[in-house]
């Protein structure tokens, strides 16, 4: 257990590393844009009517702390968001970031592994059967299906459902909530209402990273399929779903599970375009609405660092877990047998 | 007789057989994965559709009768349906195809749309090599700030296009509403968007020959080094992060620099994966038993790269830098699409697509869509074609199944 427990610590401290290193270099990315944020904050001031001198440009920065170097503001930066959780204030709004994504960030991170999960309830049977039967009818469709979901990316396919569904039903479907229940506080009436809307999103989500993972589940069941303990295990008498569940099945679940950390990674390429085309107000539209309305070098940092840190959690939960499941890692890591 | 007949007949067979074998044997690797590629046949239809559109895109001054920016624009027929050319109609037939004069109203009871109504008696019949527009067959020009970076490679100038109309235009897939002709605008879209993957493409080929080469040959701590940052990098999600940095190009730059920008961070953020797989590559080559007998018979370290190593993935490069292709196109087209990517001026796939979000496209100018037709042929042809190299060129893919 000891041992275990030396494994889980190491993760996490890999982990932890890679965080680092993507917030060094998020940091640096947003550092190299032109302007900096104090002058960003009084060119939006002036444009509101305002005059400006270098001199407030140097107070401004100043009193942001930007005058300080570069690596002691990138240590400062990270040092309050790992252990205050505080991403500081956005450039341009001037409210704190937490506050504005609070709540948005939670929302869209559900929508995205709600999308996972559902992707992989589809894929997962159908990749098995579409591998494992020879039923040509059943496998042509099933790659038609993740081919088009390939070629169909998410976009087009909200863009598709909005517009038919304006012109069909009269209602775009945008939006997660309705109108009467946008700033209201929870309740239950309020859920059922994000429920009725957000299954769209899920959907759309899910569209494609169902057509990659039902391409991952076959190739990989197709190679389990063709080892010799598999033919061992018909040799024997087994067959049908139990041959399946027993062995094949079971080796393939491995890699899927390891390819978790890369599909959310896909389902998050896909979520500010999507929210864009649906109008959610989630962080993925905020995104948008942070880089392309007013250049807020901060939000936006803040919300890349937010969508890595899911992926590196989610990564390393499903290290620790596969060394659970899969005793050909359990054993390597607890050595000996 | 009939015995030394057949025995000479099955000498032929084995000659034959000998032959066939010896050329298997022989033959190169490229010639290897050919082979396998041509009896693959999806990817064969996808390979003959990929090559027709790339022809498409590198001609597509020669082949579209109009000037696609707004230089060009038919100001007779704006948001003009589709001119679909005849060989015949109640009025008999003709060898040379035909399309109808129309003339167009609009008024109060049309709601202000443009009501268009067809000539059926007055033909307009297609000529081949008419002369219309100015355009450089080669033209690999940009305008950079600053007269130094210039780019200006113009050749051959000319005025032929492959076919336009007697009088007036001709309009094979509409006009949009400034009256653009959208068959020419598509297929200089899809020039840009291979340009522009290209490039990606490229930049991000020669990043990962680079750091994956030094992680893989090296190895040791500047492996470790070198892989860390890699998957830091891959674990970005690209998309937003694309965002991020293509919201800071300012407005002002002209449309040929934030497309070379735009190509630019495609080629920075893209190269993680190739730079894995160009390891991957390296590190289990350098470990085979080839590799040790070069070395064992005094080859020096430069001859093993270049005579054994390079030549033997050189393939699987390529048939990643084809895999890796459709999703630059992908990630284009979405930049673009959220109007962070290339602008109006441009003529890209993502900027062809933003068109089409309005319901009233849907309802009243269906052919806006045709555009979003070539972008999913395009997509969908360069993943079919990288399946299939990817399949012909692992060896152990017809011993498996």
């Amino acid at each position: 257990m000891l041992r275990f427990g030396q494994f889980v610590i190491t993760r996490f401290f890999l982990a932890i590393v890679t965080l680092l290193t993507v917030s060094f270099i998020v940091f640096t990315l947003m550092e190299m844009v032109p302007a900096n944020c104090a002058e960003r904050y009084l060119s939006y001031k002036s444009f509101q009517g305002g005059q400006i001198s270098a001199e407030d440009i140097a107070a401004e920065e100043r009193r942001l702390g930007l005058d300080k170097p570069y690596v002691i503001r990138w240590a400062s930066w990270v040092g309050n968001v790992f252990f205050k959780g505080d991403f500081g204030d956005s450039c341009i709004l001037r409210v704190s970031i937490n506050q504005l994504l609070g709540q948005k960030f939670l929302i869209s991170l559900g929508l995205c592994l709600t999308a996972l999960i559902l992707a992989y309830s589809i894929a997962i049977p159908a990749g098995i059967m579409s591998a494992s039967s020879s039923n040509p009818y059943l496998n042509n469709s099933i790659r038609f299906v993740s081919y088009l979901g390939l070629a169909m990316p998410n976009f087009l396919l909200a863009l598709m459902i909005m517009l038919l569904s304006t012109v069909l039903f009269g209602d775009s479907l945008t939006g997660l909530f309705s109108k009467e229940f946008r700033d209201a506080a929870w309740s239950w009436a309020r859920v059922r209402d994000f429920m009725s809307r957000a299954w769209l999103p899920v959907f759309i989500l899910g569209w494609s990273a169902t057509a990659f993972a039902l391409q991952t589940v076959r190739a990989l069941m197709a190679d389990e399929n063709g080892k010799l303990y598999v033919t061992a295990a018909r040799a024997r008498g087994l067959s049908g779903r139990q041959l399946l569940m027993r062995y094949p099945a079971r080796h393939a679940l491995a890699p899927i599970i390891n390819s978790l950390g890369f599909d959310l990674n896909r389902v998050f390429n896909e979520l500010p375009i999507v929210a864009l085309i649906l109008v959610l107000t989630e962080s993925g539209a905020l995104l948008i609405e942070a880089l392309a309305r007013s250049n807020d070098q901060q939000l936006a940092g803040a919300i890349i660092f937010l969508l890595t840190a899911s992926i590196v959690t989610l990564n390393f939960i499903t290290d620790i877990l596969l060394a659970l499941i899969d005793p050909r890692i359990w054993k390597s890591i607890m050595g000996g047998g | 007789m009939a015995e030394t007949a057949s025995t000479a007949l099955s000498d032929e067979a084995a000659l034959a057989e000998q032959k066939r074998k010896e050329a298997y044997f022989s033959a190169g690797q490229l010639q290897l994965i050919w082979a396998r590629f041509k009896k693959n046949r999806s990817a064969m239809v996808g390979g003959i559709v990929l090559l027709a559109l790339v022809s498409m895109g590198v001609f597509a001054p020669f082949l579209s009768p109009y000037d696609p920016t707004i230089a060009g624009r038919d100001k007779t027929y704006q948001n003009g349906a589709p001119q679909i050319p005849y060989f015949w109609d109640q009025n008999g037939f003709s060898v040379r195809p035909f399309i109808y004069s129309y003339s167009r109203t609009r008024s109060a009871a049309s709601n202000f749309r443009w009501v268009t109504s067809v000539d059926k008696d007055k033909r307009r019949y297609l000529e081949l090599f008419v002369s219309g527009w100015e355009y450089h067959v080669i033209d690999l020009s940009l305008d950079l700030p600053g007269d130094f970076f210039d780019i200006d490679i113009q050749f051959l100038k000319s005025t032929t296009h492959l076919f336009g109309v007697t009088e007036g235009q001709i309009h094979l897939f509409g006009t949009d509403s400034p009256g653009k002709d959208i068959f020419s605008r598509t297929l200089h879209a899809i020039y840009t968007s291979l340009a522009v993957g290209t490039i990606g493409v490229f930049i991000a080929f020669v990043l990962a020959l680079v750091i994956g080469g030094l992680s893989g040959y090296y190895g040791g701590w500047i492996d470790a080094v070198l892989q860390m940052i890699t998957d830091a990098i891959r674990t970005v999600p690209a998309i937003p992060l694309f965002m991020a940095l293509a919201a800071f190009l300012p407005d002002e730059w002209s449309a040929e620099l934030r497309f070379l920008f735009i190509s630019i961070i495609l080629g920075l953020i893209g190269w993680p994966t190739l730079a894995r797989r160009v390891r991957t590559h390296l590190l289990t080559e350098r470990s085979q038993d080839y590799v040790l007998a070069a070395q064992l018979c005094g080859a020096s370290p430069g001859h093993v790269i270049r005579r054994h190593l390079l030549p033997s993935f050189t393939s699987y490069i390529i048939v990643d830098l084809v895999i890796s292709f459709p999703y630059m196109v992908l990630s284009e087209t979405a930049l673009s699409f959220i109007g962070l990517g290339l602008k109006d001026p441009v003529n890209s796939l993502g900027v062809m697509l933003q068109n089409v979000t309005k319901a009233d496209v849907l309802l009243n100018y269906q052919w806006y869509f045709i555009p979003v037709i070539f972008f999913m042929a395009l997509v969908l042809a360069f993943v079919f074609v990288g399946d299939g190299l990817r399949d012909a060129a692992d060896p152990y893919a017809s011993t498996k199944k």
